[in-house]
């Protein structure tokens, strides 16, 4: 079952010098990015509120499917959806 | 890779701010980021124009960033292609493409048809697109055939080395993958690709104002405007490291790009002076009909010519035609011709006035020789650079001009250069308030708060667009002319004008790659004086002005004792100050005296020493001998734009060249910096011919607080023209001048009201508006004036129209009767009962409205009369009647309102203008007047100056910075407590203390 956080998860990632995630903390084990599958960013609304952010939709090495969300403006990492 | 940042890449995708409100950078913005940026070229492609191509080469020079010329083209189909220059070839094919796609469609919305681009490849490299070029398209919506095809057609019309497939990558959803289908389609076809970002602003932060920009283009508020903002903000000037995580399996496709910039090698041209040869008589040379010409004028304009001007013309001749300047004065000599024989008004304005040959070919109305003006200020063999010719032509039919030159030499080679309208502050605010979806006062900070969050942003955004460019419009009257079709020098586009055709390139870049341009410039001046001339050509009296000597005593006391109101260019406060201290008594006098009331002398304190050293109060003098031939004629000070040149040169050795740039850098204002290369170079010149520091120094400092906003002598001399004439029918004819003053308002220094007075106390007799006898202008008639339809505002061509037709086919008999038969508005005929347009049936203004509140009348229905109920209102007073023709008409026929008060205001000790002359220096007086002119000049440090009107004249008023600060209005009718200041028949009254009696608007419309 796909599970789903709205608000976004707050995670723990490593990234890379180019913003790029390399591991991601998930239920007490940290997981290898093996493939990033899509990215693509947003940015926009800043007469109102800025939405700054890049979407990565990844597969581990442990076998997740994961879309992570990074707020670029506060450089923050959110869990959005978990495939299963 | 060890240093990822530093891979090679320039970008060849790039808009700026002249893509019209789809960039947010100017060029040199872009060119300041890409030097920073480390990129050793740079493209600019703007959407279907070179309209930046000229600032953004001169800016590439000094960063030393190789300029890439180029366009993104909207093609037919709604598709878009990157083409760039190769060389000179694709110059001619890019301009041409451009004029192309923007004569076939409307303003904006430039199309060009594929069968059109099929023929002019040549010279162009073609990038094939952002994601709504033809390939990227096609991919989207999975159509790989249409994608193939397209590509297909642009290697075979453009070839395998000059097509490349772009590849873009902004980081939306897809673009991976279309970037991949992109390259497999560029291997199939054995097509290169490269990398571009379809930048639209220098920096990321720069986002808002994009989207701002575009919010303002489709007219959307930002919340409505959806998919038309970019998703993010990746469309800023990047490097190549910021681009090789998104190509990382293709890092040649960003080094590609330097590949492609190597192959540019277009520079574009300077110094083009290129003008269509002068259509010449068979048998002639220009050189042998130039002389032609002038030997023909030469026994009309110097009867018995005298061994010096045959001298004179020869010398000039050898030297016009060494310079290659025949073909131009010819041209220009032409459009003169065309325009007199139309009779049109025109003249030479600026630095032909030196030159005897244009004087005999009638382009300048100045005799050089006996004004003493110098031919080598207008060409001489030194000077490289060819000198423009400005034609000043009577207003109202400049645009005759315009077209017969466009006929003469086709619409492929005559056109107007254009000019950018940029974003101004208010217009700006309006913009943002719009987008943002807020009311304006929202924006406005009130005072005394903290500005709110949004007011912070939507000023910021405000300052940000302020003067970047918005439209494209046509220039007043520069014309660009060439031999070759245009389109193969620069881009052309149809002017919003009908049969217009504007060039891409401004003023400023015209001049800068050097392509003649021709300022036929409008002079309302021109058009009065024409009018003026038509209006006194009766059977019984003619007048030519240009026969005219100037000689006239009489005019020369007019102007001397400042009674100039409605003279060109001597009628100001200012010169109605210096005027009676002058007494100019002949023509330099006049060519002086305007040349003394600008910035420059005014700025660099000339105009007293002048004026004393001419009333003979104190010696003419020197600072050093040296100085003494360039500024004997202006009695040791420097009045002339030439002078400059000339101090320096007599000073510091300085060429003529050198003077010219210290002259442009004196008038930069751009502060003490930027002078000091000049000011070293001046006293070590100085130093050289023993001329010490200090008094160099001194010497310096004259020149630069003389700055460079002067007259050339040239120029004022043209000018003098005006002056005297204008003089000359004032003393002469001053109805006529008046009727022609009116009729071609806007103009001068006065209000119309002012003007209508003035001619008034000088015995001319002004008539009202009438119904039945005025027409659409104001007209002369026995000798008397009569206001004519064009001072009702608001009536416009259509309700003159309608007035003059109805009147045509029989007189009003009433009100009635005009009301059924114009139709005008119920408004506009209240407003020609209040102007007194139907005095003349004797029927009172007011009872008249009231009539006309029970007269029912429409257009398509009879009209019905309601029952009358016999109540009247009471009548207008004779002063209410005046007040009303003067807020509607702008201005009065009657007596200055003051005149009815006088016998109480002389019983009170009040003074008037006229017994203001007779209190001597020094009293204390008290005077009442209503304000026509309120000036605080910038120069003046907080001193205002008030000219006060009644029924006898004008009055001057000097307000000192502590009493203007207490100033309720600026316009009404002011009680002003004062001392009398009289010095060499100027009066002026200094005051102690202001009370405004009634404010109220700037006299006349």
């Amino acid at each position: 079952m796909t599970r789903c956080w709205p608000a976004g998860l707050p995670v723990a990632v490593e990234q890379d010098t180019l913003a790029a995630p390399q591991t991601v903390a998930w239920a007490g084990r940290r997981h290898r990015v093996a493939t990033i599958l899509e990215r693509w960013r947003i940015d926009e609304g800043w007469w109102r509120r800025r939405v700054w952010r890049e979407v990565f939709v990844l597969l581990t090495t442990s076998g997740l499917l994961l879309e992570l969300v990074h707020d670029l403006r506060g450089n923050s990492w959110y869990l959005q959806r978990l495939y299963d | 890779m060890t240093e990822p940042w530093a891979t090679p890449y320039v970008e060849l995708h790039c808009h700026s701010a002249f893509s019209l409100c789809d960039g947010a950078s100017m060029p040199e913005e872009l060119l300041a980021r890409a030097a920073a940026l480390g990129m050793t070229a740079l493209a600019l492609t703007d959407h279907n124009a070179l309209y930046g191509a000229v600032p953004f080469v001169q800016a590439a020079q000094s960063y030393g960033i190789q300029p890439l010329l180029g366009a993104e083209l909207s093609m037919a189909d709604g598709s878009h292609l990157t083409l760039l220059v190769q060389d000179a070839a694709g110059w001619r094919n890019l301009c041409t493409l451009i004029s192309s796609a923007q004569a076939a469609a409307p303003k904006g919305q430039a199309a060009l048809e594929w069968e059109i681009l099929a023929r002019h490849t040549e010279g162009l490299v073609c990038l094939t697109g952002c994601r709504r070029g033809p390939l990227a398209a096609a991919l989207q919506r999975w159509d790989r055939t249409s994608a193939y095809r397209a590509a297909s057609w642009l290697r075979d019309h453009f070839g395998v080395g000059q097509t490349w497939v772009e590849l873009q990558h902004h980081l939306h959803p897809g673009d991976d993958l279309l970037v991949q289908d992109l390259i497999a389609l560029a291997q199939h076809l054995g097509l290169g690709y490269v990398v571009t970002n379809n930048v639209h602003y220098a920096r990321r932060d720069q986002q808002p104002l994009h989207d701002l920009l575009t919010a303002i283009r489709t007219r959307t508020p930002l919340e409505s405007a959806g998919l038309r903002l970019r998703a993010n903000s990746e469309y800023y000037l990047k490097q190549g490291g910021r681009l090789l995580p998104l190509f990382r399996a293709h890092p040649q496709a960003l080094t590609a790009s330097l590949k492609i910039a190597e192959r540019c090698t277009f520079q574009l041209q300077y110094g083009l002076h290129d003008l269509p040869a002068f259509p010449l008589p068979p048998g002639c040379t220009t050189e042998s009909y130039l002389r032609q010409l002038c030997a023909r004028a030469l026994p009309l304009r110097y009867p018995g010519a005298a061994e010096r001007v045959r001298q004179q013309l020869a010398h000039e001749l050898r030297v016009i035609t060494r310079a290659g300047m025949g073909n131009y004065m010819l041209i220009v000599w032409d459009m003169v011709q065309f325009a007199r024989a139309q009779g049109i008004r025109c003249q030479g304005r600026g630095s032909a006035a030196n030159s005897l040959v244009a004087f005999l070919l009638g382009i300048s109305p100045i005799d050089p020789l006996a004004h003493d003006l110098v031919f080598e200020r207008f060409l001489s063999d030194e000077r490289p650079a060819l000198p423009d010719i400005d034609l000043d032509i009577a207003a109202d039919r400049r645009d005759e001009l315009i077209q017969y030159v466009v006929q003469r030499y086709g619409p492929q080679h005559a056109a107007l250069a254009c000019t950018f309208s940029t974003f101004q502050q208010r217009s700006a605010l309006r913009d943002v308030a719009a987008a943002l979806d807020l009311p304006l006062d929202q924006l406005l900070a009130t005072e005394g708060s903290r500005p709110s969050a949004t007011q912070t942003l939507a000023h910021q955004l405000i300052d940000q667009l302020t003067s970047l460019p918005r439209h494209v419009g046509q220039h007043s009257g520069g014309m660009v002319l060439t031999r070759a079709p245009l389109a193969q020098r620069l881009p052309t586009e149809p002017a919003a004008m009908a049969s217009r055709t504007v060039v891409q390139w401004d003023k400023q870049a015209l001049e800068t790659v050097g392509l003649v341009k021709i300022d036929l410039l409008g002079l309302r001046m021109l058009a009065a004086l024409s009018e003026a001339e038509q209006l006194l050509a009766t059977p019984a009296t003619s007048v030519e002005l240009d026969q005219l000597t100037f000689d006239d005593p009489l005019v020369y006391e007019l102007i001397a004792r400042a009674d100039t109101i409605g003279v060109f260019q001597v009628e100001s406060r200012a010169q109605a100050q210096i005027l009676p201290r002058f007494q100019p008594r002949c023509f330099a006098d006049l060519i002086v005296a305007i040349s003394l009331i600008r910035p420059g002398p005014i700025q660099g304190e000339m105009v007293h020493p002048y004026l004393r050293r001419r009333m003979g109060i104190e010696p003419v003098s020197y600072l050093h001998p040296t100085l003494e031939p360039a500024l004997r004629e202006t009695l040791g000070v420097i009045l002339f734009q030439e002078q400059v040149l000339k101090v320096a040169r007599d000073v510091a050795g300085f060429t003529p060249g050198a003077g010219e740039q210290l002259r442009r850098a004196l008038g930069s204002g751009r502060g003490a910096a930027a002078l000091d290369p000049f000011r070293l170079a001046f006293l070590a010149g100085a130093l050289a011919r023993g001329i010490a520091e200090p008094l160099a120094t001194v010497i310096f400092e004259k020149l630069r607080a003389f700055g460079g906003y002067s007259f050339p002598k040239s120029h004022a001399a043209a000018f003098a023209v005006i002056v005297y004439q204008s003089a000359w029918l004032k003393q002469y004819h001053p109805a006529a001048f008046l009727t022609a003053l009116l009729n071609n308002q806007p103009m001068g220094f006065w209000p119309p009201a002012v003007l209508v007075r003035d001619a008034r106390r000088r015995g001319v007799i002004v008539q009202p508006l009438d119904i039945q006898i005025s027409a659409a202008r104001c007209t002369l008639a026995q000798g008397a004036v009569r206001l004519g339809l064009n001072y009702v505002s608001r009536l416009g061509a259509e309700g003159v129209q309608r007035i003059m037709a109805a009147r045509a086919a029989q007189p009003f008999t009433d009100l009635r009767d005009c009301c059924r038969r114009t139709r005008l508005p119920r408004s506009m005929i209240e407003q020609l009962i209040l102007a007194g347009a139907f005095d003349a049936w004797g029927i009172e203004r007011r009872a008249l409205l009231w009539q006309f509140g029970t007269l029912e009348y429409t257009a398509d229905t009879m009209d019905l009369v309601a029952e009358d109920d016999g109540s009247a209102p009471p009548p207008l007073a004779e002063w209410e009647a005046a007040d009303l023709q003067a807020r509607l008409l702008g201005v009065t026929t009657g007596d200055h309102p003051l005149a009815r008060w006088r016998a109480i205001l002389d019983a009170r000790g009040v003074q008037s203008s006229r017994s203001l002359l007779d209190c001597p220096d020094g009293m204390r007086v008290t005077l009442i007047g209503t304000v026509v002119v309120h000036q605080a000049p910038p120069t003046a440090k907080g001193v205002r100056f008030i000219t006060l009107e009644d029924e006898f004249g004008l009055s001057n008023v000097i307000v000192q910075p502590w009493l203007a600060g207490r100033l309720t209005a600026t316009y009404g009718t002011f009680e002003v407590l004062g001392i009398v200041q009289r010095a060499s028949g100027v009066t002026n009254i200094v005051a102690t203390k202001i009370t405004v009696l009634g404010s109220g608007a700037k006299a006349g419309p």
